[in-house]
């Protein structure tokens, strides 16, 4: 019995010790937050504001613009060499694409990942002890990056779910774009009463959603749904703040050198570092060959070409054409590329020409990755003023921002881009849009614009655009797949 | 390549410590000498070297040529007299001065003591489906895994190896294929439960039993379900007395088995002019290089090992030290380990045992680039050598010589797994054991690739280049500790035997890894390849560094487990027999709710031999039907699947001065739900034994339904969690059932000894559920190729990792032929006919469909076995049948590189070839399809050995007690339509097994060997 009192006792009374430890189950995820500790500090919750900003520097967020948008339009063809991404991008040239298109489903998912970022500040910064008026600046930049999120999703798919939570219910259906604009209006509203002029930010917080990114935006949120007094109201109040001008030389409103400068309203930051801090977007775009600045998608088209006004320098300023040398770089393009496209009836219905807006000096490929992508600029504000005044039959103060815009195209060379007189509202109408196509010509507004004008039959019908079914993408088939019959597919996409 | 093994053995002086005290035998006097004889009852005549031993003490003799013997004893002593294949024989000495003794033949395999989980079992009481490999036939591959020697042995076990390059790993399957993830077995090494045993010498092994079934896998629960292998390493006995000595060595020659048929140099230059006219003008001038015969090359292995083991009253031991040293056929692949073997086991008082096993196995290896498909690939019209000395650009795929040339990687490490336990008798029938084992591995990777370039003929660099010098470093640390503790009871009463099992365990397991990567390193030595922070931090010079550290923990082995586990073994009247195993597992892998799991299992078996009214059928000896249901898990899944987690390698870019600013939110998102996945089980075996069990036979009948499997899905894009993420769910359902057999011949005439085994099994894989009803997620891609085209399937009907593809029927042979079936627009006149099977009248993805399995449907081995006066023989021949292999290597074609001969056969006009289409470098005729799917069937003559044991009467003048010299070859010969080195393609990833990639060939083993105990 000796035996069983030195060794077996305090075995099993080891052993019954342990049985009853549940702790030793409990282990901790190693390495990384969970999501219910994050975040919960003033420094984590800029962490948490920062990372919606990160999802604008996501591929998939800016391939909405290239290749679906800009390839959509009558200003742009799919580019690169005849083979390279056709099955990809060519449907989007010309309206065969289907609901498996290549790219919906990315920037589907990314515009709502984004949206899922701004609810974690939305929700959860809230309930952190912090500095309050940096706290309400933090919710209202994630706000106004929300709005933006949905302003795409509604304008690209029209109705789409509403999700207002970071944890929605698994299962959702389709709510109508009104709901969805009610949301951005509201959240642009909170932004532009929060968030602080860009001359408050310092230099290096440049960048940051403002109180002038605010407004535009609201600006044109009305203007996509036939608000025009408050599209006027809002363009106005971002003139009147005396925040922004336009640059002097037109290259710059999209150049390295403009880059978050005076006609910087809102944009993407980009560094030239191949890897994790580039756009890749410029870099898609860049000239493909000599200099190898990039592979060449989204080449200006014919049409666009032709239907700048004589000696626009805004068509130089928005092509890079062959032989062009640029910024002491001579543009030689690409030996896989046909120079010229022509059809049967041997019109030239396609030239090698690049997209001078994400055009940086140099010869090497990664530079071009640092291109700041410009989402909203003062020219585009003075545009809708123009457009909400006319449609408001102030056509005096419409022609007074027209002709604002079109006097630093001229460059001072008062022979071209006549001062335009016209008080006809349709007539102004029409010259306003087609404004906007040279000024804004290969940053993703054409189609929209065409689309909300109620020209992209017109325009666009040419090219395959069917009336009723192109006005909006098809939900990815993907989502409605895995929906199982929750979501429902667009008017004659089914 | 450099020898270490030498260091390594300066380095451990203890092993020579330890072996001096082991050899210290101890001799004890006794008063009355006692002599006799021993003869064999089926011939007799005497039996040398039989075992004498007096009952419960360390007291042993061993009968000399002609069976006599002499041994001291008192008169209440019991002798035991024993021989390997008689049964042994209990004498009371009394007043006796001479015994002697008739040994009889042991009735062949039936009542051996088998080991199971915590336990062991007489075979004829054993419910469950288990099979035995002892000692001798664990040694007869020459591989650093102990589980190459299963291959062929075990009915429904697939080994196969992932590559012939030294120390890789193979696969192992039990009875098909039963999940999406991880499908090993899990290995219970002396009680302590392990993943991988590679740090294990065949050699330390006294038997390795499979457990196949639920019963005798349920009582290891959530890790039983994809079967379960013990292993037991040797001892020595109890009294054996004087020390007994083994010392082995071999050293073998590999080869490559065979050669791949590929183009030569004209071939290829007459191909090339074909698909673009006039690359070269005279077809007959070309060089005609042998790449294979470049970089294969035959390459040494060997193996030695010297152990000793024996006991005294109180104690016995087991001191093994071995070296294993495999060059591989590549250069700069090798692998040497060196393992130290010690089991201790001392009977404190005559209630308590204390014991230890310990292995502690050094390793280094040495890593060679994948050059075997750069080798497939490489244009045979193309030199390796300028004329200056210096390599030659390989157009595409780059010169294998200077990529082996320019390669050092080195993974170095050891590991060390042991465990110290204790056994007390409580009551007589009442047993408590205690056991705790550590398995700890510490690994190292360092790889330097100097900056180099391969320059064009025109002096211009080529691809091939490396800028600027890179060398990585890597730390792997494991930490897993088990305890386990179990009371076991036994007690017989009339007719009825009870058995009950019952314990509980706890293990934790941690890890982590440390990665560093610099640039520009000073000078290219070895004596420089020290990380300096400059290395890392330099950005001048526009390396990347985001990727350049890392440290993280492994998620598949940071984990606790706590488990109750409990079995009763009933018998009555050794006929009728009932076992119920149960286990209750608790893993830190799964939220509190969804914890723990329960394993039950139950089994009942009928010893129908036993029973009167079969008394009559003399030629039957054995007859017991036995059946078995039961629940395992498998819990090898990634412990922070559950986890929704924090991105914080966010970053966003503000400023006038662009700046980068960190940034961190929601990232990948877990499933907090989660469950084990669930397996169940049934199998019903029935074991006939004729003929006093000279022929054996075991049959079974298994049928494995694994459900909630783990499969990640896609969710909504409007949750939020990112493109292309998705969650991990339980959602699929995996069926595999088979027949398995293992028939067994023995018969012993005169001198001679010989025995025929046959098994096999049949292997029926079918996924049964995957992904719930939605469409995207109702199929699983896998089997990516080297160009990142899935061309593996998991669908429901389908087995697990089935081929996809068009189907082929023939060649386009004419404009109207082309005309006349439905085309994909890349198709032209000589092209690949695709099978229109959605028949639309198209060829789009829709066609894709069905091509060949994986898996194969039967698996099969034939072993034999005779040995005569001294000399032994033994052939093993395994294979398998019903399996398709994906040539993957040959359907990745972005760039011209060398055919395979078969094209060579090409279309070049009408039906000139209806298989072999025009040639080209690539394109349409490589999309995936039939074409590239071959018969995987084999039948491989795995191991022949001729051994000759030399006479007692000359090794007893050398004293030596036995000494046999053998000379062996594995994989001599394989029977396969396969063009590929091997047929045997495993992969540890599931959804891409059978596809060959370009796998290191496995090669061909001739060695010679001696065994000598003394």
């Amino acid at each position: 019995m000796k035996t069983l009192k030195k060794y077996i006792l305090p075995g099993l009374a080891s052993l019954i010790l342990f049985a009853g430890c549940e702790d030793f189950l409990d282990k901790n995820l190693q390495g990384s937050l969970t999501q219910d500790s994050f975040p919960t500090s003033a420094s984590d919750a800029l962490l948490a504001t920062n990372a919606v900003y990160s999802t604008t520097r996501n591929w998939n967020f800016n391939s909405g613009g290239f290749p679906i948008l800009d390839v959509m339009s009558d200003d742009s063809h799919k580019g690169s060499n005849p083979n390279d991404q056709l099955p990809n991008v060519g449907p989007f040239d010309n309206f065969t694409f289907t609901t498996t298109a290549d790219g919906l489903d990315r920037w589907w998912a990314t515009l709502y990942e984004g949206i899922k970022r701004a609810h974690v500040v939305i929700e959860k910064v809230e309930t952190i002890p912090m500095d309050e008026e940096l706290k309400t600046r933090y919710i209202a930049e994630a706000r106004f990056l929300r709005g933006l999120f949905y302003f795409d999703l509604v304008r690209a798919w029209g109705d789409v779910p509403l999700v207002t939570s970071s944890t929605p219910p698994l299962k959702l259906t389709k709510s109508d774009k009104s709901l969805i604009y009610e949301l951005i209006v509201g959240d642009f509203i909170f932004a532009k009463d929060n968030l602080p002029l860009k001359s408050e930010y310092p230099e290096e917080e440049l960048g940051r959603a403002t109180q002038g990114a605010a407004k535009a935006y609201l600006a044109k949120a009305y203007l996509f749904q036939g608000d025009f007094v408050n599209a006027e109201k809002y363009a106005l109040e971002v003139i009147s703040s005396k925040e922004y001008s336009l640059e002097p030389d037109f290259a710059d409103a999209n150049s390295l050198i403009g880059e978050n400068s005076v006609e910087s309203i809102f944009e993407v930051g980009a560094l030239s570092l191949e890897g994790n801090p580039g756009n890749q977007y410029a870099n898609t775009q860049g000239v493909r060959g000599s200099p190898n600045r990039g592979w060449g998608f989204n080449r200006p088209s014919v049409d666009l070409r032709d239907s700048f006004e004589p000696d626009d320098p805004r068509k130089d300023a928005t092509i890079i054409f062959l032989g062009e040398t640029l910024d002491d770089v001579l543009i030689l393009g690409d030996g896989t590329t046909p120079d010229e496209i022509k059809d049967a009836s041997n019109n030239v219905i396609e030239i090698e020409c690049y997209n001078q807006k994400v055009w940086i000096p140099g010869e090497n490929t990664i530079t071009q990755w640092g291109h700041n992508r410009r989402l909203m600029r003062y020219a585009d504000v003075l545009l809708m003023a123009a457009e909400a005044l006319n449609e408001n039959d102030n056509q005096t103060d419409a022609l007074k921002y027209l002709e604002e815009v079109r006097e630093r195209a001229r460059g001072g060379n008062t022979a071209i881009l006549q001062e335009i007189t016209e008080t006809g509202k349709t007539a102004l109408r029409d010259l306003i849009l087609e404004e906007r196509r040279h000024e804004l010509a290969m940053e993703q507004h054409r189609f929209w614009d065409l689309v909300r004008t109620g020209k992209a039959t017109e325009v666009l019908g040419p090219l395959g655009f069917v009336n009723g079914k192109h006005d909006y993408l098809p939900i990815p088939q993907s989502e409605v797949d895995i929906s199982q019959g929750s979501l429902e597919q667009n008017t004659n996409w089914q | 390549m450099k020898l270490v093994s030498k260091a390594i053995f300066f380095r451990y002086p203890l092993l020579v410590l330890l072996l001096m005290v082991f050899s210290a035998s101890q001799l004890f006097a006794q008063p009355r000498t006692i002599t006799g004889n021993v003869k064999a009852g089926d011939m007799d005549s005497p039996i040398p070297g039989a075992t004498i031993v007096v009952k419960g003490s360390s007291k042993g003799a061993i009968t000399d040529l002609s069976g006599n013997y002499s041994i001291t004893a008192s008169e209440t002593d019991i002798l035991q007299f024993s021989f390997i294949g008689y049964n042994q024989v209990e004498v009371i000495v009394g007043n006796q001065t001479q015994i002697d003794v008739v040994l009889e033949v042991e009735s062949i395999g039936i009542d051996e003591i088998v080991v199971i989980g915590y336990g062991t079992v007489r075979k004829s009481d054993l419910t469950g489906a288990v099979s035995s490999v002892k000692a001798g036939d664990l040694t007869k591959i020459t591989s650093l895994n102990p589980e190459q020697n299963l291959q062929g042995k075990v009915a429904g076990v697939q080994v196969t190896s992932t590559s012939g390059a030294p120390g890789a790993a193979p696969t192992v399957r039990i009875r098909g294929v039963g999940t999406f993830n991880n499908s090993s077995p899990i290995y219970v090494v002396d009680g302590t439960i392990l993943n991988d045993i590679s740090f294990l010498n065949s050699s330390d092994i006294a038997s390795m039993e499979v457990l196949k079934d639920a019963s005798a896998t349920a009582i290891y629960g959530s890790r039983g379900a994809n079967g379960v292998i013990i292993i037991s390493t040797k001892s020595g006995d109890i009294g054996s007395g004087k020390p007994v000595f083994d010392f082995f060595s071999e050293y073998g020659i590999q080869k490559l088995t065979k050669k791949i048929d590929l183009l030569s140099g004209r071939e290829f230059a007459i191909i090339s002019n074909e698909i673009a006219a006039g690359s070269y003008n005279n077809v007959d001038a070309v060089p005609n290089t042998d790449w294979q015969d470049l970089v294969f090359h035959t390459a040494p292995i060997q193996n030695h090992q010297l152990s000793v083991s024996g006991g005294t009253e109180n104690s016995r031991y087991y001191v093994g030290i071995g070296l294993f040293k495999q060059e591989g056929i590549i250069d700069k692949s090798g692998y040497e380990r060196l393992t130290l073997k010690l089991n201790n086991s001392y009977n404190l008082t005559k209630s308590i045992t204390f014991g230890n096993n310990l292995t502690i196995a050094p390793y280094k290896q040495e890593n060679a680039p994948g050059v075997t498909y750069s080798v497939y690939r490489a244009q045979p019209v193309l030199e390796p050598y300028y004329s200056d000395g210096s390599y030659a650009v390989v157009y595409n795929v780059g010169n294998p010589l200077a990529d082996l040339d320019y390669s050092n990687n080195f993974n170095t490490g050891v590991r060390g797994v042991g465990n110290v336990y204790s056994e007390i008798n409580i009551l007589k029938d009442l047993k408590f054991r205690s056991s705790i084992g550590i398995d700890a591995a510490y690994g190292k990777n360092k790889s330097f690739t100097p900056a180099y370039t391969i320059y064009n003929p025109d002096g211009t660099p080529s691809q091939q280049q490396n800028v600027l010098n890179d060398l990585n470093k890597e730390r792997n640390e494991n930490l897993n500790w088990l305890w386990e503790n179990t009371v076991s009871y036994y007690k017989a009463f009339g007719k009825n035997n009870i058995d009950l099992v019952a314990g509980y365990t706890m293990q934790e397991s941690s890890s982590e890894n440390l990665k560093l990567t610099g640039n520009n390193v000073i000078r290219d030595g070895s004596d420089f390849w020290y990380i300096l922070p400059s290395y890392i931090l330099d950005e001048g010079n526009g390396v990347n560094t985001l990727n350049d550290i890392k440290n993280e923990v492994d998620p598949n082995l940071n984990y606790s487990m706590i488990s109750y586990l409990f079995r009763a073994n009933y018998t009555y009247d050794g006929k009728y027999i009932l076992t119920s195993t149960f286990r209750r597992d608790g893993s830190s892998k799964f939220k509190k709710e969804n914890r723990y799991g329960n394993y039950p299992s139950f089994a009942a078996g009928w010893n129908i031999g036993r029973e009167a009214f079969m008394d009559n059928l003399e030629i039957l000896s054995t007859l017991k039907l036995r059946g078995s249901w039961g629940m395992i898990g498998n819990e090898k899944i990634s412990y922070n699947s559950r986890y929704s987690i924090v991105q914080s390698d966010l970053s966003t870019i503000f400023g006038l001065n662009p700046a980068v600013i960190p940034a961190a939110s929601y990232g990948k998102s877990g499933n907090n739900e989660l469950r084990w996945e669930n397996t169940t089980q049934t199998d019903i075996g029935l074991e006939v034994g004729l003929l006093n069990n000279r022929l054996t036979g075991e049959f079974d009948y298994y049928n494995r339904v694994t459900d909630d499997i783990l499969i990640d899905l896609s969710t909504p894009g409007y949750l939020g969690n990112g493109q292309g993420q998705k969650i991990t769910y339980n959602a699929a359902k995996v069926l595999n059932y088979g027949f398995e057999f293992n028939i067994n011949w023995r018969e012993k005439r005169g001198d001679f000894n010989y025995s025929i085994g046959v098994l096999g099994s049949t292997i029926h894989n079918e996924v049964l559920e995957v992904g719930g009803s939605s469409g995207i997620d109702s199929v699983l891609l896998g089997g990516r190729l080297g160009n990142g085209i899935p061309v593996t399937q998991s669908r429901v009907g389908l087995p697990i990792g089935a081929y996809f593809g068009y189907k082929t029927d023939g060649i386009f042979q004419s404009t109207d032929d082309l005309a006349a079936y439905p085309h994909s627009s890349s198709a032209g006149v000589g092209d690949l006919r695709f099978v229109d099977v959605f028949e639309d009248g198209k060829i789009n993805d829709q066609d894709r469909t069905f091509i060949g399995s994986p898996i194969p449907k039967f698996i099969f081995g034939v072993n034999l076995a005779m040995d005569y006066k001294g000399i032994d023989f033994s052939i093993d021949i395994q294979g398998q049948t019903g399996n398709k292999i994906f040539n993957g290597k040959e359907a990745v074609r972005p760039d011209p590189y060398n055919f395979e001969k078969h094209v060579f056969d090409r279309w070049t006009g009408p039906n000139t070839s209806n298989t072999e289409p025009r040639p080209s470098w690539g394109g349409y005729n490589y999309i995936p399809s039939d074409r590239f799917i071959q018969d995987g069937s084999f039948i491989r003559l795995r191991n022949v050995t001729l051994g000759y044991t030399l006479p007692i009467s000359f090794t007893d003048k050398i004293f030596v007690d036995r000494l046999r010299v053998y000379i062996k070859g594995s994989n001599l010969l394989t029977l396969t339509k396969y063009t590929g080195y091997t047929p045997e393609i495993g992969s540890s990833e599931i959804l891409s097994n059978g596809i060959d990639n370009g796998i290191y060939p496995v090669t061909s083993v001739y060695s010679f060997g001696i065994n000598l105990t003394f």
